[in-house]
C-alpha cells in the first residue's frame, strides 16, 4: 500500500519535472535563437545584407576584419571600455558608501532622503537629457569629448541605486560595526575591513552592473556624442553603421559582427563572476 | 586602569522617551561594577554610553579624568564584549583577536605574542586557525573576551556576555571571568539581568529599574539592606516573600502580625526600629525564603499553610505554600536538618506551620516602597 503510494509520488515528480524541463527548453530556444542568428550573420560572407535563411552558405571572417580595419569600431570599443572602467570604479565606490551610510548612520531626513531618491528613480532618466546636454555642452564635454561627459552622466546619479546593497548591508549585525569601532576602527575602516569582506557578493554585483551599463546605453551616448565618430560608444557607433537603408544593405553583417565582439568582454566577466553574481542578487534576503 | 565617572548622565530618545534618568556613579580604578536590572531598565544603554556607541543626551562621562562625551569609541581606549560575541565571521580566531592590534599598527611579533598569550590563558590555542563559525558558543565567547583582553585598555565593558550560553557553561564561564579579572586587573563594567552573576562577580552592584538607579552597594549590602521593595525582590533567588501587614510597638518591643500571627522582631532589626523611633504602622513585610523556618505546632507566632508544590533541589527543598487566605509563600528548607518523618510530610497538600526568624525581616513603606531602616 505504502509502496504503491510512494511510486505514485515518484511518477508525479517525474511528470512535473518533465513538464518544467519542456517549458524551460522552449523558453531558452526562444531566448537564444536571436543570438544564434546574429552569430551566424556575423560569419556570413556571401551577402552583406539580410537573407531569408539562418545558416550562412559561405563562412568567413571578412566581417570582423572589415569591422576593425575599415570602420571606427576600435575607437568606439576603446571609448566604451574606458567609460565602463571609470563608471565601474566610481559608481561602485559611491553606491557602497551610500548604502553603508543609509544602512548604518542615523541622521535627520534619512528617511526623507531615501523616499526622495525612490521617487526620483521612478522618472525615466532621459527626462533630464536636454538639461544635461546643455550643461555638458557648456563645459565642452560633448561631441568628440563625450567620454568624460558620459562618465559624469553615468556616475552622477549612481548613488540612487543603493537599494540592493543597502538591503544586504542591513542583514549584517550592527554589533559587528560596534565591535570594530570599539576595537579602534574608523567608520571607513569598518566599511573596508568588516563590511565589504562580508558583502563580497554584493560588491561584485555592483561592479558588474556598473561595468555593464555603458555597453548597453544608447540614448545618452547618442545625444552627447551626436555626429562625432571619435566620441561614440559601441552602441552609437554600430547604429550609425546601419543608420540609412543603403548603409544597412552594405554593413548589416558587419553590424552583427560588432554585436558579437561587444558581447565578448561582458560574457567573460559574467562567466568568471557568475557564482558571486547570483549570490549577490539573492543573497540580500537570507544571510548566506 | 582607570576611574570612570558618570555625572547626571541622561539618555533621551527622539520621541522624548527617557531611557536613563540622571545617572550618577563613580567607578574606582580596578573596580568591578555590575549593572543589573530587568530588560528595558537602561543598563545596556548606560554601558553603551560609556563605550561611545550611544550619544549622551545630557551629563558627562569621564574616563581617567577626561570627559569623553564627544570622543569616538576608538578614541576612548575601552574594550567591549558583546552578548552575541560579534566576532568577524570572515577572519580566523587569530585574526579576530589581532584585529584591534592591527588597527593600532602594532609590530607583527608583538601581535603574535599578545594573541598567543591571551589564547593560552583562555584555552583556545588549538582553535586559532579556525573561523568563528566552527566554534561552539563558549569558545566564541572566549575569543570575544580574548579580543578585548589583548588590548591593554583602560576599561573593560561586558554587555551580558554569558546570556547566550547554556546554564552549565554559564556557571563555568562566570568562574573564569572571576579568575580573568584577577589576571587583567583593570576597571570592569559588566551588564547582566541575572542577579546571580551580579552577586558573584561585582565588587559593587548597581540595581536599575525604568532608567533610575535603585541602589548601589556591595553584594552584601544589597542583599542584607535592600533600599526598597524592588531591590529586595530582585536580589536573591527564589525571590523574597512580601506581605502587607502591621508593625506593632508594644512595651518597647516590635511585633509583626502577618496572617493573624504575632511574631517578635529580634536582634539588630528590633534595635534599629527603636533607634528610628518607628511607631505602630502599616508596612510591607519582606522575608526571604531561607529565613522562614518550620514550626512544630500551631502557636501565636506560627502561620498555617498548605504545600502546593515541592521542588527537590538536592541540598534543600523549595516549598511553595499557600496560607489560609490564599497568599503564596516560598520556603527554603535545608534537607540536612529534616528528620525522615518530616521529610515524608513535605508532600503536596500536606499542612505545615511556619514562622519567621525575627532578626532577618525587612520593613517597607507601603506607599513609597522604601526600606524603613
Amino acid at each position: 500500500m505504502s509502496e504503491k503510494k510512494h511510486m505514485g509520488m515518484k511518477a508525479k515528480t517525474r511528470l512535473s519535472n518533465t513538464v518544467i524541463y519542456v517549458i524551460l527548453t522552449i523558453m531558452s530556444i526562444v531566448w537564444l535563437f536571436p543570438f544564434f542568428c546574429i552569430v551566424c550573420e556575423s560569419f556570413r560572407v556571401e551577402s552583406t545584407y539580410q537573407v531569408g535563411y539562418v545558416i550562412p552558405k559561405q563562412w568567413g571572417l571578412d566581417n570582423y576584419i572589415n569591422l576593425f580595419t575599415k570602420t571606427d569600431f576600435p575607437i568606439w570599443f576603446r571609448n566604451t571600455f574606458i567609460i565602463a572602467l571609470f563608471v565601474a570604479v566610481f559608481q561602485t565606490i559611491i553606491v557602497l558608501c551610500m548604502s553603508y551610510t543609509l544602512s548604518r548612520l542615523r541622521f535627520k531626513m534619512r528617511k526623507g532622503l531615501m523616499n526622495v531618491m525612490l521617487i526620483l528613480g521612478m522618472f525615466p532618466g532621459f527626462l533630464s537629457m536636454i538639461v544635461l546636454y546643455k550643461v555638458l555642452n557648456g563645459m565642452g564635454l560633448t561631441g568628440p569629448n563625450s567620454i568624460p561627459g558620459l562618465i559624469l552622466v553615468y556616475v552622477g546619479g549612481s548613488g540612487m541605486g543603493y537599494y540592493v546593497s543597502k538591503g544586504y548591508f542591513d542583514t549584517i549585525p550592527r554589533s559587528l560595526d560596534e565591535a570594530a569601532r570599539v576595537d579602534g576602527a574608523t567608520r571607513l575602516q569598518v566599511l573596508t575591513k568588516v563590511m565589504l569582506p562580508l558583502c563580497k557578493p554584493i560588491v561584485i554585483y555592483t561592479i558588474l552592473t556598473a561595468f555593464m551599463g555603458p555597453w548597453g546605453d544608447f540614448m545618452f551616448a547618442k545625444y552627447i556624442a551626436h555626429a562625432s565618430s571619435v566620441g561614440m560608444t559601441v552602441a552609437v557607433g554600430l547604429q550609425s553603421m546601419i543608420g540609412t537603408p543603403s548603409s544597412l544593405a552594405a554593413n548589416y553583417t558587419m553590424f552583427c559582427a560588432g554585436g558579437v565582439v561587444v558581447a565578448v568582454p561582458i560574457t567573460i566577466l559574467f562567466m568568471s563572476l557568475q557564482k558571486y553574481y547570483v549570490e549577490g542578487v539573492t543573497g540580500g534576503a537570507v544571510k548566506g | 586602569m582607570a576611574r570612570v565617572k558618570l555625572t547626571n548622565v541622561k539618555k533621551i530618545y527622539d520621541k522624548n522617551v527617557v531611557a536613563v534618568h540622571d545617572f550618577n556613579l563613580d567607578i574606582a580604578d580596578k573596580e568591578f561594577v555590575v549593572f543589573v536590572g530587568p530588560s528595558g531598565c537602561g543598563k545596556s544603554t548606560t554601558l553603551r554610553m560609556i563605550a561611545g556607541l550611544e550619544e549622551i543626551s545630557d551629563g558627562t562621562v569621564e574616563i581617567d579624568g577626561v570627559v569623553v562625551n564627544d570622543l569616538q569609541p576608538k578614541d576612548r581606549n575601552i574594550a567591549m564584549v558583546f552578548q552575541n560575541y560579534a566576532l568577524y565571521p570572515h577572519l580566523s580566531v587569530f585574526e579576530n583577536m589581532a584585529f584591534p592590534l592591527r588597527l593600532q599598527k602594532m609590530p607583527q611579533e608583538e601581535i603574535y605574542k599578545r594573541v598567543t598569550e591571551a589564547a593560552e590563558v583562555l584555552g583556545i590555542t588549538e582553535y586559532l586557525n579556525r573561523k568563528p563559525r566552527a566554534l561552539s558558543g563558549g569558545q566564541r565567547q572566549r575569543v570575544a573576551i580574548g579580543r578585548a583582553m589583548v588590548r591593554d585598555s583602560k576599561v573593560f565593558l561586558m554587555d551580558e556576555p554569558l546570556s547566550n550560553l547554556d546554564a552549565k557553561l554559564r556557571n563555568q564561564m562566570r568562574a573564569e571571568i572571576i579568575l580573568l579579572r584577577k589576571k587583567i586587573d583593570t576597571t570592569f563594567v559588566y551588564v547582566t539581568h541575572d542577579q546571580t552573576e551580579a552577586m558573584t562577580l561585582g565588587d559593587r552592584i548597581v540595581i536599575m529599574k525604568d532608567g533610575y538607579i535603585q541602589q548601589v552597594g556591595t553584594p552584601d549590602e544589597v542583599f542584607d539592606m535592600p533600599a526598597n521593595l524592588f531591590v529586595a525582590e530582585f536580589i536573591g533567588a527564589p525571590k523574597m516573600n512580601t506581605f502587607s501587614t502591621r508593625l506593632v510597638k508594644e512595651n518597647g518591643e516590635y511585633y509583626v502580625e502577618p496572617f493573624g500571627s504575632k511574631i517578635k522582631v529580634t536582634g539588630l532589626k528590633g534595635k534599629e526600629l527603636a533607634e528610628k523611633k518607628i511607631e505602630t504602622r502599616d508596612i510591607i513585610l519582606g522575608v526571604r525564603p531561607e529565613h522562614i523556618v518550620l514550626a512544630d505546632k500551631k502557636g501565636e507566632d506560627s502561620i498555617a499553610c498548605t504545600i502546593q508544590v515541592n521542588e527537590m533541589m538536592g541540598s534543600e527543598l523549595h516549598l511553595h505554600v499557600l496560607t489560609e487566605d490564599g497568599t503564596p509563600i516560598i520556603v527554603r528548607v535545608p534537607t540536612v536538618n529534616l528528620t525522615h518523618e518530616q521529610r515524608e510530610q513535605m508532600v503536596n497538600g500536606h499542612k505545615i506551620f511556619i514562622t519567621f526568624e525575627g532578626k532577618v525581616m525587612h520593613f517597607f513603606d507601603p506607599e513609597t516602597t522604601e526600606n524603613l531602616l
